[in-house]
């Protein structure tokens, strides 16, 4: 069927490569209906579609994480009497939480329409989940801080001061239940998605979330002056887990379905930041360098989101991962 | 069937929305000729602002997938193989089959649906007819539906155009059936290949139809309505010729609400051992 | 169809589901060839070649419907014995051939004895003079091995079509051949056709219900545009326009083109009865109902001999009504430039097309070839009504008048073109009526009594009721529209009565002036029940009877007579139509038949009109009575359809020494070249086609934002085998050069087109859509100006759709750098103006200069 001319030689030889590897790199003629594999699926469009969401979201992630963290560091602080660490954490809580909730309603398509999201609670959508989670942590936090506050200054004394006292503890605590809860739920709600490297992956990253959060409040704290052992103490324990869920991650390859994350440069960026948060954090800690190892585990925790996100846009994008996730 | 005029399912005023019946769409891609009335019908009665002018070179598809602004889809799939008995061109140098197949895609309308699990201000729902609407007025543009949807249809419409911010599907021209009027899509078809009607009949339709095409030599004829997985079957199915893969629909959607369970478990897990270490750390390095 | 006519294709999706075979024959893979249970990839222009060889075929292995042909056809016709073939001659010819005049003359073709309504007939077709000999000498050379190599289709395909025809059709089944611009665009067009109906008739699949040769036009009303006509050559119901110098008085004019049998003896009631149409009571027996008020043609007054004229600064001015001749006709960039010559340009249109921008922004200003401060034309732009804000009629492919209502107002200060006449008439008319210069006469003649609505609008069913036609005397004392006396409209401008009651059917049409009407064709669909049929929504049966009107007499399948046998029962039961129940011809359609001619009347010798027909003749407008499957008179390039090449072609003619049709005229000008055959510049076969998503020269779709992302971009669709070759990947921009001009398209590589293996030699097709031009938010370059401006010599039609270009990849160069581009790719200057060899020089006869009328024979000159 073919003659010899030189044309035809190199199409034998782009056949011959197609059938080999499954795939053809480099010009060529892209022919409908040849023989050749064009791109997959059809005509290389997505399958599903890649996260929408901009550069509040994964800032968000970081912030919300810390925050929520900081509660929890907060209540075993005021469990052990550490109330000028507990005020600290609460203080970093506040804040975190505004401004969780001013980046969850800039990056909203209509901001003002907010207050759509407490129509309804849904179990089934970790969003509404999250949102219900984010709102009672916000309601238990500033009114927390402002009960510790008042019971830190002496302010109103005798049975009010003590009822000061124990409200600030329920509201911490409540805070602290919530606020670990702020920072795992992030890790569901892009694990329980259509996006085949996030849900292959569902199980790392509530921990990975959740952990980075931990360790990046303790990081932060330090930062802020408080040198406490029991916050080295956290920041060695976030480090450790971070370090074995870098390796984790490592190792659990999933092929063609996440090679968003193993075989893209969005993957390395979840490896970069992984490094910062594990390996990094961890040795800088064994040589005693705490600022040092709060700032890499900070920045790394920062880092890590950025890259989950720009995973999930370009698995989202990837005909062939969703094919080759149906497959396993 | 094609030319019953107003007794046809495709044309006749029915009352599913008051009665409470499962509607569907049934399409079939051996009587498609890919003429994109479904396309331009559907733009033309919800007010679909334009997707782009961007000539792809995809065989005659300028249109790319679905999305906000594209509720209605045509498919152009130019395959190196039968379609059914056809004779293509000069059988002189053996056997050279080739064939050109059009199908017009569209919501799923899923009986599991990813977008309406996921949607956390319930701007989503189902409705007496079984369809998924979004409820636009309601919708605060969160984004979380786009993501949920196992089969890329649903996304947020970007700014300049109009009424950005908000997330758009097909919504089954459910302003059209309360008014007892069939779907745009389904009216303009000329040829029939898209039929709106009750879920039962149109899956019994698509069954005889399938059945019809592997004894008329379309051995590759398929149904693809995913019964069997976590989505439980769509309602808006379609006859395939070939691997569901060359359409770009996945053979496998999951509807991904299953992946729930072992994500807050990990979740959960995690918050209580993140508590625990907190009070360890403190009690034991004071 | 399923590209051009998709709701139409309904029907054949329909047919499909029943079992019938769908068959495309085109040179590209479109989406009708995706539904199609059989694609024949032809290579542009060898249709006659293909469609013989199907003749020749069904003849050689006698599978031709015997009876139908001996009886309804002229098969048995002795042809007189002057008559010469082209396989006598040898070299492409019939008899008769003056190659000064560059044309046919003579009365060699005529049936033995010259008198075309008593032939001489042999019943068992064995008479070597008889037509069916004829016929089968002439496509004796057709065999599948020289269709594989003209048409690049081999005989195993062949063959498959052939079976597949044969099948369907005979007394129990019919197959209908439906065909488009794709067989009328050529230089030999109209023969295309006939070898189609040829074929046809041998099948027996005329007359009967889905059998047929369906036209399908290129727009929703272009059918009504040659019934009712926008062509210079021809009146309403197809009478030709008088010719100065040979008809100058009505006498001249009815005897030359009245027959003494047949449906055309009636010519002198149609003619009249239009000319009490138009000039009303002023026309009366003793000015020969205002025949000298009506202009005679002079000289071929055709679209491309005016646009000559054009270029040539002759003419003063133009109105463009609802066309778009910078984008939809052939040779656009001589069109785009011949405007700038023109004094005055009117140009009705919905938006700013490219006709009404050319002296701002075209490919010309940006080029330096036309510039605005030197262009002198005086541009008016009367924005126009779209069809859902205007009343009236379309008369469609099946020759159905639906009448659509107005559904809106029209906005701002557009307005219908009905409206735009309607106002124009009133004011010429009473410029002319206020002069008294002698050639004002025929304007100050004309009956303008048309009712008008508040806004201006005339009444369309007024004009409609004028079409169907009256009886001229007004009934006294009478008013209202739809009476119980058959009078509609009967009040004109002036508050007087206008006219009498409605007629019901041509053959109450007068040729003493007692009857007016406006198109003998349509009448019967305003009769005197004062109902307007166009306008009816009952269809009754699968006919369509009560939906519409189809002309003429609202007769659905016409020659209907041939559903049935000679002897007046149906050839089969399933396939029944119309029959004889011993009284009167009756059945499912109206008879198109004389209702109480019995089938085995014989006219005697002396019988006249219809009279003169037989009672087992269904083709009563002809003389003879029969279907010809030879054309003894009335085709400028032959009564056989014969196998020519394109103009423009790879290859030389196979079959004849003569190339090209030797009756057409090639438009020879500078700007209009041809290349020669076979010539290495230009080494691709090029078409062009449509696509769905667009309409036409794009005016009424690439100002639209849900079609124009449909098909944003002007495309070439190229084989992967020639793409390969010249190392285009799909989506590169290429240019596209003929001798005519160079566009720029994207390159849509796909299997849809073929290399064509004619015995031996590759030909290679490229198709290009002709949608896009520069005006609107979509833009893109016109096909048209690839396409060269020829007359197929007897409705001088240009060859669009088989040409030869050149590819070359890259983008296209703009602004003055183009002129030098072209200038070295397709060479002009030095060159002569003929190059292809069987084109005459300039100044010679062109050939086909006056277009005859169609489907009449006026008597052979």
């Amino acid at each position: 069927m073919t003659t010899n001319s030189p044309s035809e030689k190199r199409l034998e030889e782009l056949r011959e490569q197609a059938w080999k590897d499954g795939v053809v790199a480099g010009r060529g003629v892209d022919v409908a209906g040849g023989p050749i594999p064009r791109k997959p699926g059809y005509y290389g469009q997505p399958v599903v579609k890649p996260p929408v969401w901009t550069w509040e979201i994964p800032i968000y992630f970081f912030v919300g994480g810390l925050s929520g963290m900081s509660a929890v560091i907060a209540s075993a602080a005021v469990l052990f009497h550490h109330v000028d660490l507990a005020r600290t954490a609460m203080w970093l809580a506040a804040i975190g939480v505004i401004l969780s909730s001013i980046l969850l309603i800039m990056d909203l398509g209509r901001p003002l329409l907010f207050i759509n999201m407490l129509r309804v609670f849904k179990h089934q959508s970790a969003m509404s989940m999250g949102v219900w989670i984010l709102s009672t942590f916000a309601v238990c936090v500033v009114p927390g801080l402002i009960a510790l506050e008042l019971h830190a200054h002496q302010v109103l004394g005798g049975t009010l001061g003590q009822l000061m006292r124990l409200v600030a503890g329920m509201l911490i605590f409540g805070s602290a239940f919530f606020g670990t809860l702020l920072a795992t739920y992030t890790g569901v709600l892009i694990g329980a998605t259509a996006i085949p490297a996030w849900f292959l992956h569902r199980l790392l990253l509530p921990i990975h979330f959740g952990t980075a959060g931990l360790g990046s409040a303790a990081g932060l704290l330090e930062l802020l002056g408080h040198r406490l052992a029991a916050l080295n103490a956290l920041g060695y324990y976030a480090a450790a887990v971070e370090s074995a869920l870098l390796i984790w991650l490592s190792v659990d390859k999933h092929g063609m379905a996440d090679r968003a994350i193993h075989e893209h440069g969005s993957g390395w960026v979840i490896r970069i930041g992984e490094i910062l948060t594990g390996p990094l954090a961890l040795v800088f800690r064994l040589f005693g360098q705490v600022p040092l190892a709060a700032i890499s585990f900070l920045i790394g925790a920062l880092v890590s989101r950025f890259g989950w996100i720009a995973v999930g846009k370009v698995s989202g994008s990837d005909p062939e991962s969703v094919f080759a996730a149906e497959r396993l | 069937m094609i030319g019953e005029g107003i007794k046809s399912s495709n044309q006749r005023k029915h009352s599913f929305v008051q009665d409470h019946v499962e509607v569907g769409f049934f399409t079939d891609p051996t009587v498609c000729i890919g003429c994109k009335a479904c396309e331009v019908a559907c733009k033309e009665w919800n007010h679909v602002p334009d997707d782009g002018f961007t000539w792809s070179g995809n065989s005659y598809d300028n249109t790319g997938h679905l999305g906000a602004s594209t509720w209605r889809h045509v498919l152009f799939l130019e395959q190196d193989r039968r379609k059914g008995q056809q004779i293509v061109g000069s059988l002189g140098d053996g056997e050279d089959p080739f064939r050109w197949v059009f199908l017009s895609d569209v919501c799923k309308h899923c009986e599991e649906a990813g977008c309406l699990e996921a949607c956390p201000t319930g701007a989503i729902l189902r409705t007496e007819v079984g369809s998924v609407l979004v409820q636009n007025d309601v919708c605060n543009g969160c984004g979380y539906c786009v993501v949920s949807c196992p089969f890329g249809v649903i996304d947020r419409r970007p700014e300049p155009l109009p009424d950005a911010g908000g997330a758009f599907k097909c919504t089954f021209c459910y302003d059209r059936q309360k008014s007892g009027l069939v779907p745009a899509c389904a009216k303009v078809c000329p040829t029939e290949s898209i039929v709106f009607g009750r879920l039962d009949d149109l899956r019994a339709r698509a069954s005889q139809r399938g059945k019809q095409l592997q004894e008329s030599g379309y051995s590759d004829a398929q149904l693809y309505d995913p019964q069997e997985t976590s989505v439980r079957g769509i309602h808006a199915f379609f006859l395939i010729l070939g691997e569901p893969e060359a359409y770009g629909l996945p053979p496998k959607p999951q509807v991904p609400t299953i992946y729930l369970k072992s994500a807050w478990t990990s979740a959960f897990a995690t918050a209580v051992v993140s508590i625990i270490a907190a009070l360890l750390a403190f009690a034991f390095f004071s | 169809m399923a590209e051009a006519h998709p709701v139409g294709f309904r029907w054949v999706m329909k047919a499909k589901e029943r079992g019938a075979a769908i068959i495309h024959v085109d040179p590209r893979f479109s989406r009708t060839s995706a539904l199609a249970d059989i694609w024949v990839p032809i290579r542009a222009g060898s249709d006659i070649a293909f469609l013989g060889g199907l003749v020749r075929h069904l003849i050689e292995n006698d599978l031709f419907f015997r009876e139908y042909v001996i009886h309804y056809t002229n098969a048995s016709c002795i042809l007189s014995d002057e008559y010469r073939d082209p396989e006598d001659n040898g070299d492409g010819y019939f008899s008769g051939w003056n190659e000064e005049k560059r044309a046919y003359e003579g009365n060699s073709w005529l049936y033995k004895g010259g008198d075309l309504s008593r032939p001489l007939r042999d019943l068992t077709l064995q008479d070597p003079q008889c037509v069916f000999q004829k016929l089968r000498r002439h496509f004796s050379r057709y065999t599948p091995e020289i269709v594989e190599k003209i048409c690049g289709i081999s005989p195993e395909l062949f063959h498959k079509v052939a079976d597949a025809l044969v099948a369907a059709s005979g007394p129990e089944r019919t197959a209908a051949i439906c065909y488009a611009v794709g067989w009328t665009q050529h230089s030999k067009g109209v023969q295309i056709i006939r070898t189609a109906a040829i074929l046809q008739l041998l099948l027996g699949n005329i007359g009967r219900p889905g059998g047929g040769i369906l036209a399908l036009r290129g727009h929703a009303s272009i059918q009504g545009s040659t019934d009712i006509p926008t062509l210079y050559d021809i009146l309403p119901g197809y009478m030709p326009m008088p010719r100065g110098g040979k008809e100058e008085t009505l006498q001249k004019y009815l005897e030359a083109h009245t027959t003494r049998t047949g449906l055309w003896s009636n010519t002198p009631a149609y003619f009249i009865s239009l000319m009490r149409a138009y000039y009303g009571k002023r026309a009366t027996a003793e000015n020969d109902f205002g025949y000298d008020w009506l202009p005679k043609i002079t000289a071929d007054h055709s679209f491309f001999e005016y646009l000559y004229d054009m270029a040539d600064g002759k003419m003063e001015g133009m109105f463009l009504i609802g066309q778009n001749s910078a984008v939809g006709a052939p040779n656009s960039r001589l069109q785009r430039k011949s405007m700038a010559k023109l004094k005055w340009f009117v140009i009705r249109e919905m938006v700013e097309t490219e006709p009404a921008k050319f002296w701002r922004d075209s490919a010309e200003i940006e080029r330096g070839e036309l510039k605005t401060e030197e262009i002198e034309t005086e541009v008016f732009f009367f924005p126009a009504a779209g069809h859902a804000e205007k009343e009236g009629a379309f008369t469609n492919t099946q020759r159905l008048l639906q009448w659509r209502e107005k559904a809106i107002d029209p906005p701002g200060d557009c307005r219908s073109d009905a409206w735009f006449i309607h106002q124009l008439a009133l004011r010429l008319i009473a410029k002319a009526k206020a002069s008294e210069d002698a050639i004002d006469e025929p304007l100050r003649a004309l009956d303008w009594w048309y009712p008008e609505d508040e806004k201006g609008e005339p009444q369309m069913e007024a004009v409609l009721a004028e079409i169907n036609g009256w009886y001229t005397n007004p009934v006294a004392g009478v008013g209202d529209p739809g009476g119980s006396d058959g009078v509609v409209f009967a009040i004109d401008r002036d508050g007087n009565a206008h006219h009498g009651p409605q007629v019901n059917g041509f053959a109450e049409l007068k040729s003493d002036g007692s009857t007016a009407c406006g198109c003998w064709i349509y009448s019967g669909v305003f009769g005197s029940n004062g109902v307007n049929k166009a306008n009816s929504r009952k269809s009754e049966n699968y006919l369509g009877h009560g939906w519409g009107f189809s002309w003429p007499s609202d007769r659905r399948i016409i020659y209907n007579r041939a559903s049935a046998r000679p002897d007046g029962t149906p050839w089969s039961e399933r396939k029944k139509l119309v029959w004889w129940d011993s009284q009167k011809w009756t059945g499912i359609d109206v008879p198109g038949f004389v209702a109480t001619k019995a089938p085995e009347y014989q006219p005697d010798e002396t019988a006249e009109g219809l009279d003169a027909i037989p009672g087992d003749a269904p083709f009563i407008l002809h003389e003879d009575g029969l279907a010809w499957l030879y054309v003894p008179k009335g085709l400028q390039d032959g009564p056989f359809p014969t196998h020519y090449e394109p103009l423009e072609s790879p290859v030389r003619n196979s079959l004849y020494s003569r190339d090209t049709n030797p009756a057409v005229n090639w438009f020879t000008r500078g700007e209009n070249r041809f290349a020669p055959p076979g010539d290495a510049r230009f080494p691709f076969v090029l078409t062009t086609y449509r696509l769905t998503e667009h309409h036409t020269a794009g005016g009424m779709t690439r100002f639209l934002s849900h079609l124009s992302e449909l098909q944003p971009e002007m495309f070439a669709e190229l084989s992967p085998e020639v793409a390969r070759e010249l190392k285009i990947d799909n989506g590169d921009y290429v240019c596209v050069i003929t001798l005519r001009g160079a566009i720029e398209a994207r390159a849509l590589v796909s299997r849809r087109l073929r290399p064509m293996k004619m015995n031996g030699k590759t030909v290679h097709q490229v198709a290009v859509p002709f949608h896009f031009g520069a005006a609107g938010p979509l833009r893109g370059n016109a096909a048209n100006n690839l396409v060269a401006i020829s007359g197929e010599p007897n409705v001088t039609i240009m060859e669009s759709k088989a040409l030869t270009c050149n590819i070359i990849p890259g983008r296209l160069p703009r602004g003055p750098a183009f002129l030098d581009w072209i200038e070295r790719h397709a060479p002009q200057s030095g060159q002569p103006l003929n190059l292809h060899p069987e084109q005459p020089p300039p100044g010679g006869p062109t050939g086909g200069r006056f277009s005859r009328g169609h489907a009449m024979e006026g008597k052979a000159e």
